[in-house]
């Protein structure tokens, strides 16, 4: 639904600027799904009459008119491209000097004439999207008049979504009364007061309803002397600002009011309306069902096939609407009308759905009619748009209102407890507020009185709640009819949650914060990348064996904890190191017959000299790379499988591009050794035991002829590093990327890691990438060097990367490398 | 003519039916629809048929067309189809085994620490840690333990130089939790403890305990029962039962002992449950006002249970793992039993 700022003002009073009113709808319940701002129009802009209007010669659209504004001054020569542009007429006018949105008017030559000014259509001054000609405003507009005054700007148009349990919500008052409960805003509904009828034996009407189930109520009105004409400036502006059409005074007033209750009318010419027989004093409404196969001309120029499901109005003849969807052509209003029945009915929803939904037509009717509109409001709407007809197009009003409500809907009681609104959301609410609230919405307080679940359509059926009777207290109230969806006490509940704010609703337990959410997460992956590349778990007592501490050349006595009772001297200390006991545990395993291990422990140390007992893992690897399959005979695992295992798991954390250097360690190899630092903190370290170590652990390497890998993890520092990290999507490239191969013999000492930093160096940008796919020793290749076969990934992320730029880019890289490394190309 | 061209495509059919190889489709092909062939044959006769009937007998020879045409296509997949099979399965024993990346295993001791977890962060506790290096007041005072206990002796608990003890349960991690954090408090604090004990089938020296509290208005013992019952069916099927009874705690009051009934024998008693039908569980209990009053929470606003669990018992029970010694052995004959363990 399109709701306008200005109008929705008339009947509350909206102090708040458009972000508090877009706030207080949402709050509300009303979804905001749009806000269109339209600006006030500059000064320049102003209303104006076209003296004459000639077409320009050497042109099919353009005409020469010549246009006062007013003011006294010399008529301005213009000219203007629409088609409905003519002698006469007033419209608008947009000076030289004019801003509107990104245009500046200014004089100029069309076609060698002279124009200053443009003469303006309702999308150029941005109040609706129509530009099929330029404004038309009625004759006795002022001119030279500021054209905000007329049209009301400036304005916001509020697209909003109104829930289906809200039919209440389909017009201006519905909104505006939910507003004015929900802020304690006054309200400024006015009742339509009752327009006395003219007694006519001249005219009549004969009404019955056949279907009382799909129509519960019916309400017609007689009016005559209609003065069909164009409607009033400030009603089509309230139409167009709703996104509706304006199309004579009639059919304008029967929107509109359909606009401010949410109560969908429509009207008949009379004159067109048939009667049962030839010889009837009257013409007939008859509410039924359509006829199987029924054809119906509908105001949209389709003719519709209608049947049994289908409710029709018809007149003595002819099916004269598709009830609650759309009117029939035949007794449409025309320019002819000068007698209308004013219909305002209550239709089954379900009725009006299936016939939309059938017949592939939904309008502004049906979809209030699907939603439910209450047989209640019928009378009142009629008498409102009875008004505005008598005001508006000089109607006469004939008779007393035509009303068929075989069976009037009974006002109904809800009872409410108060024990159960503070259940239900959460806290109290005073018993004035509650009365408050509720009344605001048009609730009536009937009074105090036991609960039931039961609705109640009298007072007088309501029973007393005494200390001496089993009952509930509960407030009674009267709903009015309006609010169809307001059935049992939870629904009342929710209009009390609703008003005063879900945001007043306490939060029962704080978010979390106790739990280290991502060290659990760190220790978890951790865990879980391990086992899964094929790890045992193991769990060993906390205490180290200050024996064994010296065998691997640490010194017991530095920085570790004592027991004063440990149940042995070889559970003297606290651990600092996981490896004695993880090579127990490979003794223990070796020793039945197991020759390919993986072992690892994730636990905490607990050192002298830190407050807190960091999380650490240390895991063994001996043996073949996945061993003893018949169809890939094994190989020893080797210091890129072990690196590699590290480098999947920096990977898992998110911690890649990691300075490696080696670190020494009293019982690492001096050489096949790494360790990864973040932020110049050893976060990981693999490297080979030295089998003189593993000897004094009972583990002879020799014998075994395999090597023993350790990896160490601190736990901790790859938890506290990877801490906060965000991950932020990167676009993909819309260019494809090349690769070129570089084969080369470079010095052994020279390492990798420098080659590549050297290859990036070389262009960070368009070198996305740099592979080593082979590395070869031997015969081919003199003593003391190797061939290394680069591939480079090269992609520019703005466009296709030329030939030229890849020779020169390669080129480059070789130059660089000559000179740096001292490369020969192979 | 009609009934010559009917002979002709049956004896077609018949012979693309008995098509072998890819060459013979090649030859039934040239033979049936080539330019020699019978069809194209009578194609060039449809002259000799009266006007009329021409069309009519050139669309019959179409269809026969079409219809060997499909014949022969679909007789060329099978044929293909079939050379493909064969030859997969010259030499194929689909029973050698897969070559997988042969996974490790958690410990067992890890996988149902990491089960309790999962079980209270699904009921919505968080989880939290704390130093297992710690202090007398942490472990002892705040828990309202006596001076003279006996838990306190050299005998029970491990002390440390420094002064420290090893925490002899992760309660205090109750105390910590308290001390730094206002209720509502909805914790579980799963870690390792020390007691002095020694090594034998149902202690150990080192083991991990399993601590939950809950704190906040109106918490009564109904949600003690309410959180083990929901607890032992998560851990040990849904048809377990769980109990509370009598006991003492210092840090606790109404002090009680949890019990489920066994899992071996579903209550009708065994050499498990010692004939009785149940198994201990772990101890547990409201919340002492002591306590609360020693980490500065209000008593008389709010009331809180805690429980605690021995993880090790209840990976032997769940296991039926007979001896506490054999989770440190680090056996990969008995680690490997878990690979199909999960988390």
């Amino acid at each position: 639904m399109i709701i306008s700022r200005n109008w929705l003002a008339k009947y509350v009073p909206l102090e708040m600027d458009d972000d508090a009113l877009n706030q207080a709808l949402t709050f509300s319940g009303i979804e905001v799904e749009a806000i269109d701002h339209i600006p006030a129009l500059p000064p320049e802009v102003v209303t104006a009459r076209i003296i004459s209007a000639e077409k320009l010669e050497d042109s099919e659209h353009l005409t020469l008119c010549m246009v006062d504004i007013g003011d006294g001054s010399e008529p301005r020569q213009v000219v203007c491209g629409a088609p409905n542009c003519s002698a006469g007429m007033v419209s608008v006018l947009a000076l030289p000097g004019a801003v509107l949105g990104e245009l500046t008017i200014k004089s100029a030559r069309l076609r060698g004439v002279e124009s200053h000014g443009m003469l303006c259509s309702e999308r150029e001054l941005g109040i609706s999207e129509d530009h099929a000609g330029i404004i038309r405003l009625p004759e006795d507009t002022p001119l030279g008049k500021s054209v905000n005054e007329l049209y009301e700007l400036p304005d916001t148009i509020f697209e909003v979504e109104i829930t289906p349990n809200r039919p209440d919500l389909l017009g201006y008052e519905g909104i505006a009364r939910d507003l004015s409960a929900a802020l304690n805003l006054p309200l400024y509904i006015k009742e339509p007061q009752p327009v006395p009828g003219v007694d006519s034996d001249a005219i009549g009407l004969s009404l019955s309803i056949v279907e009382p189930q799909l129509c519960p109520r019916y309400t017609a009105r007689l009016l005559a002397d209609i003065k069909l004409a164009d409607s009033p400036l400030w009603l089509k502006t309230a139409l167009i600002k709703s996104g509706m059409r304006p199309i004579n005074n009639v059919v304008d007033i029967t929107n509109y009011v359909m606009l401010e209750t949410g109560h969908p009318l429509h009207a008949f010419d009379y004159d067109l309306l048939q009667g049962e027989t030839e010889d009837a004093a009257h013409p007939s409404i008859i509410v039924r069902r359509a006829k199987d196969k029924e054809k119906f001309m509908a105001l949209d120029g389709n003719e519709y096939e209608l049947d049994g499901q289908d409710l029709v109005i018809a007149d003595g003849k002819n099916a004269g609407a598709l009830a609650g969807v759309i009117g029939g052509k035949q007794t449409a209003i025309s320019d002819a009308t000068k007698r209308v029945v004013l219909e305002s009915a209550a239709f089954q929803p379900q009725t009006v759905r299936r016939s939309s939904y059938n017949h592939k037509v939904s309008t502004d009717s049906s979809y209030r009619f699907e939603r439910h509109q209450s047989p209640e409001m019928a009378a009142r709407t009629s008498l409102r748009a009875t008004q505005l007809l008598v005001e508006l197009a000089g109607a006469m009003v004939i008779g007393d209102l035509y009303d068929a409500y075989p069976q009037p809907v009974q006002r109904w009681m809800v009872a409410l407890r108060k024990s159960r609104i503070s259940l239900l959301i959460g806290y109290e609410m005073a018993e004035a507020k509650v009365k408050e609230y509720l009344g605001n919405l048009g609730l009536e307080y009937v009074k105090d009185g036991a609960w039931q679940e039961e609705l109640l359509h009298d007072a007088s059926e309501i029973k007393e709640c005494d200390i001496s009777s089993k009952c509930e207290a509960a407030m009674w109230f009267a709903i009015p009819p309006k609010r169809v969806d307001l059935l049992r006490e939870v629904d009342l509940i929710e209009e009390l949650a609703r008003l005063d704010g879900y945001h007043k609703v306490p939060v029962k337990t704080p978010p979390s914060i106790i739990m280290d959410k991502h060290a659990y997460r760190i220790r978890n992956q951790v865990l879980d990348y391990l086992v899964g590349i094929g790890f045992y778990e193991t769990l060993n007592y906390s205490f180290n064996d200050p024996a064994q501490l010296q065998l691997l050349g640490i010194d017991p006595q530095e920085n570790t904890h004592k027991l004063i009772n440990p149940q042995s001297g070889n559970q003297a200390l606290m651990r600092i190191s996981l490896l004695p006991q993880l090579l127990d545990n490979l003794r223990y395993n070796l020793n039945h017959g197991e020759r390919n291990l993986k072992l690892m422990e994730l636990a905490r140390l607990y050192p002298a000299d830190q407050n807190v007992e960091p999380l650490h893992c240390t895991a063994l690897v001996t043996g073949q790379l996945r061993a003893g399959h018949w169809q890939n005979p094994g190989r020893q695992i080797n210091f890129f499988d072990i690196k590699g295992m590290v480098t999947g798991l920096l990977e898992l954390l998110d911690l890649p591009g990691t300075k490696m250097e080696p670190l020494a360690k009293s019982w690492l190899s001096q050489t096949r050794n790494l360790a990864w630092f973040i932020e110049d903190k050893p976060v990981a370290q693999i490297g080979a035991l030295q089998p003189a170590i593993a000897d004094k652990f009972g583990i002879d390497l020799s014998q075994l002829r395999q090597e023993l890998w350790v990896i160490e993890l601190d736990v901790h520092l790859l938890t506290e590093i990877s801490r906060n990290r965000k991950r932020t999507f990167v676009p993909l490239p819309r260019f494809p990327s090349v690769s070129r191969d570089l084969s080369f013999v470079v010095a052994n000492h020279i390492s990798w890691e420098h080659i590549y930093r050297l290859v990036k160096g070389v262009d960070e940008y368009l070198i996305s990438n740099v592979e080593i796919f082979d590395e070869y020793r031997g015969k081919q290749v003199p003593e003391g060097l190797r061939s290394l076969s680069l591939r480079l990934i090269l992609q520019d992320k703005e466009k296709t990367l030329t030939d030229n730029r890849i020779d020169a880019l390669v080129d480059s890289v070789i130059k660089e490398l000559a000179e740096e490394c001292k490369i020969q190309l192979r | 003519m009609e009934a010559e061209l009917n002979r002709f495509a049956e004896e077609a059919a018949e012979k693309i039916a008995q098509c072998r190889t890819p060459n013979d489709i090649l030859n039934a092909r040239a033979q049936f629809l080539g330019k020699k062939s019978m069809l194209n044959g009578l194609f060039a006769r449809l002259r000799e048929l009266p006007a009329e009937q021409r069309p009519a007998f050139g669309q019959l020879i179409n269809t026969a067309r079409g219809k060997l045409e499909s014949l022969l296509a679909s007789r060329e997949q099978e044929i293909k189809s079939a050379a493909w099979e064969a030859q997969a399965a010259v030499d194929f024993d689909s029973s050698m085994p897969g070559y997988s990346w042969q996974r490790g295993s958690f410990h067992p001791v890890s996988i149902i620490r990491r089960q309790i977890e999962d079980v209270f962060l699904g009921m919505g506790f968080e989880i939290a840690e704390g130093p297992e290096i710690e202090d007398e007041f942490h472990n002892f005072d705040a828990l309202n333990t006596p001076d003279d206990h006996p838990s306190r002796n050299l005998a029970d608990t491990f002390y440390l130089e420094s002064g420290k003890l090893l925490r002899t349960q992760t309660s205090t991690v109750q105390i910590r939790v308290m001390e730094s954090f206002k209720p509502p408090i909805r914790i579980i604090s799963p870690g390792r403890c020390y007691r002095n004990d020694k090594p034998d089938p149902s202690h150990s020296p080192v083991f991990q305990q399993v601590e939950a509290l809950v704190v906040d208005r109106g918490i009564s013992m109904s949600d003690l029962q309410d959180t083990l019952q929901n607890f032992a069916r998560a851990m040990f099927g849904p048809q377990v039962k769980s109990r509370i009874r009598p006991h003492f705690f210092p840090f606790t009051e109404p002090s009680a002992e949890m019990d489920i009934s066994c899992v071996n024998c579903s209550g009708a008693g065994c050499r498990v449950c010692k004939n009785s039908g149940w198994l201990e569980m772990g101890g547990a209990g409201m919340v002492d006002p002591a306590v609360f009053k020693m980490v500065g929470i209000d008593p008389e606003i709010y009331t809180g249970f805690a429980f605690g669990l021995g993880i090790e018992r209840i990976a032997m029970l769940k296991y039926d793992i007979p001896d506490m010694r054999i989770l440190f052995e680090n056996d990969i004959r008995m680690l490997a039993q878990f690979k199909g363990e999960s988390l």
